[in-house]
């Protein structure tokens, strides 16, 4: 099953970084938001999320089914995105 | 059994474990991350060798130097340290699985967490306007009025910060100056978007799903106050990340005592950087410890 990851974050964001790192070594495919000045997106990071905190990642399946992880949960990114080790 | 495990994975952690890999000890360093405080620190400009750096910039410099040196840590979270006849257990969880090890020297490096107001609403607005990293969640207040609490550097750099990407900023200080470097100081009082408060207790934070204001009292006059602010930071110091290890003798803030050779009071015991009860809380001194500290345990397993 092909899931679409999308992460939320701020240039200066730690968390954020260790993530996009995470998804590097384990070659998973992200769009990423950049919600500094974004208000829009921040807004929508807001809406799915229900807090302001970054990072934050939304996995969707191919019905369009969403699931939201706030921070870098690294056991529940691996379980969500299937990833062994 | 190892010579030496190393926990906590920031200055005083990282500086130990090359010297310890250096030596050929037989060593292992436990952090859930590398980085700790130093990684969410912003602007840097005091760290020897480095003129002008940030705290992301310095973590991946750790990082680098630690795989020169091919040390990998494990990311494992300590629960518990404990005694034994001549050895010490470190008990903790990596990945979710319990883990155990066991070893003939221990460094505590494990730093420290920011302190939190205890005031009405701070942890239901947690994450919903309430942070106590600027640096990580500030951007996300652009064109925002904010409140910074803590005249520190930390409190300062918070709202040097946002003044950069909010519309308005304040900062309340309990006490009636600014503490930490003048060159700070300087830069808040005559910024243009920022607005510090002196003799500001802060009561309570409100909102609804987020954050909408806070209420604070003037220490001096009793008169209560509200501001309306969509974002607080919380930069009112730091508490000791020590709970684990409850048998070495600890000050009455609950950091670790050292000595000049970054023992403590138990033998095999050592400690380095911000919890121990060092006075002066830098990472170049964190360094130094960790430094200290790995050297020592090379005595300590050279005598014993």
């Amino acid at each position: 099953m092909t899931k679409s990851v999308a992460i939320y974050t701020t240039p200066t964001c730690v968390w954020c970084k260790a993530t996009k790192e995470f998804f590097a070594e384990n070659k998973v495919s992200y769009t990423e938001y950049n919600v500094a000045g974004d208000q829009a997106k921040v807004q929508e990071m807001v809406q799915k999320s229900g807090q302001m905190g970054v990072p934050v990642i939304v996995i969707s399946d191919e019905n369009g089914k969403e699931e939201v992880v706030v921070g870098f949960n690294k056991p529940r990114l691996k379980e969500l995105l299937e990833i062994k080790s | 059994m190892f010579d030496l495990i190393i926990i906590g994975g920031s200055a005083a952690g990282v500086a130990a474990a090359i010297y310890a890999k250096r030596r050929n000890l037989n060593f292992s360093l436990l952090s859930t991350d590398i980085g700790g405080e130093v990684a969410t620190s912003g602007e840097i400009e005091n760290y020897l060798g480095f003129p002008k750096t940030d705290g992301i910039e310095l973590a991946q410099k750790f990082k680098e130097q630690l795989k020169y040196n091919n040390i990998q840590h494990q990311e494992v979270r300590v629960e518990k340290v404990e005694k034994g006849e001549g050895f010490f257990t470190i008990k903790g969880k990596q990945n979710g699985s319990a883990v155990e090890l066991q070893t003939k020297t221990v460094l505590v490096a494990t730093g420290v967490h920011p302190r939190e107001l205890s005031v009405p609403g701070e942890k239901d607005f947690r994450n919903k306007g309430v942070s106590y990293c600027t640096v990580c969640d500030g951007p996300v207040f652009k064109d925002k009025v904010t409140a910074t609490i803590g005249g520190g550097n930390s409190g300062m750099e918070s709202v040097l910060m946002l003044a950069e990407i909010a519309s308005k900023c304040y900062l309340l200080q309990r006490g009636d100056t600014l503490k930490g470097d003048e060159v700070l100081a300087q830069k808040v009082m005559s910024h243009p978007k920022i607005t510090v408060i002196f003799n500001a207790n802060t009561k309570e934070i409100f909102g609804e799903i987020f954050v909408k204001g806070l209420r604070y009292e003037d220490t001096k006059t009793g008169e209560a106050h509200e501001l309306a602010v969509d974002g607080v930071f919380v930069h009112i110091g730091m508490l000791p990340n020590a709970d684990f290890i409850d048998w070495v003798e600890k000050n009455e803030f609950g950091e670790i005592k050292v000595d000049t050779l970054c023992r403590t009071n138990v033998p095999g015991v050592f400690t380095a950087g911000d919890v121990t009860d060092v006075p002066y809380k830098q990472i170049t001194i964190a360094a130094g410890q960790g430094t200290c500290a790995a050297l020592a345990a090379v005595d300590y397993l050279n005598r014993n």
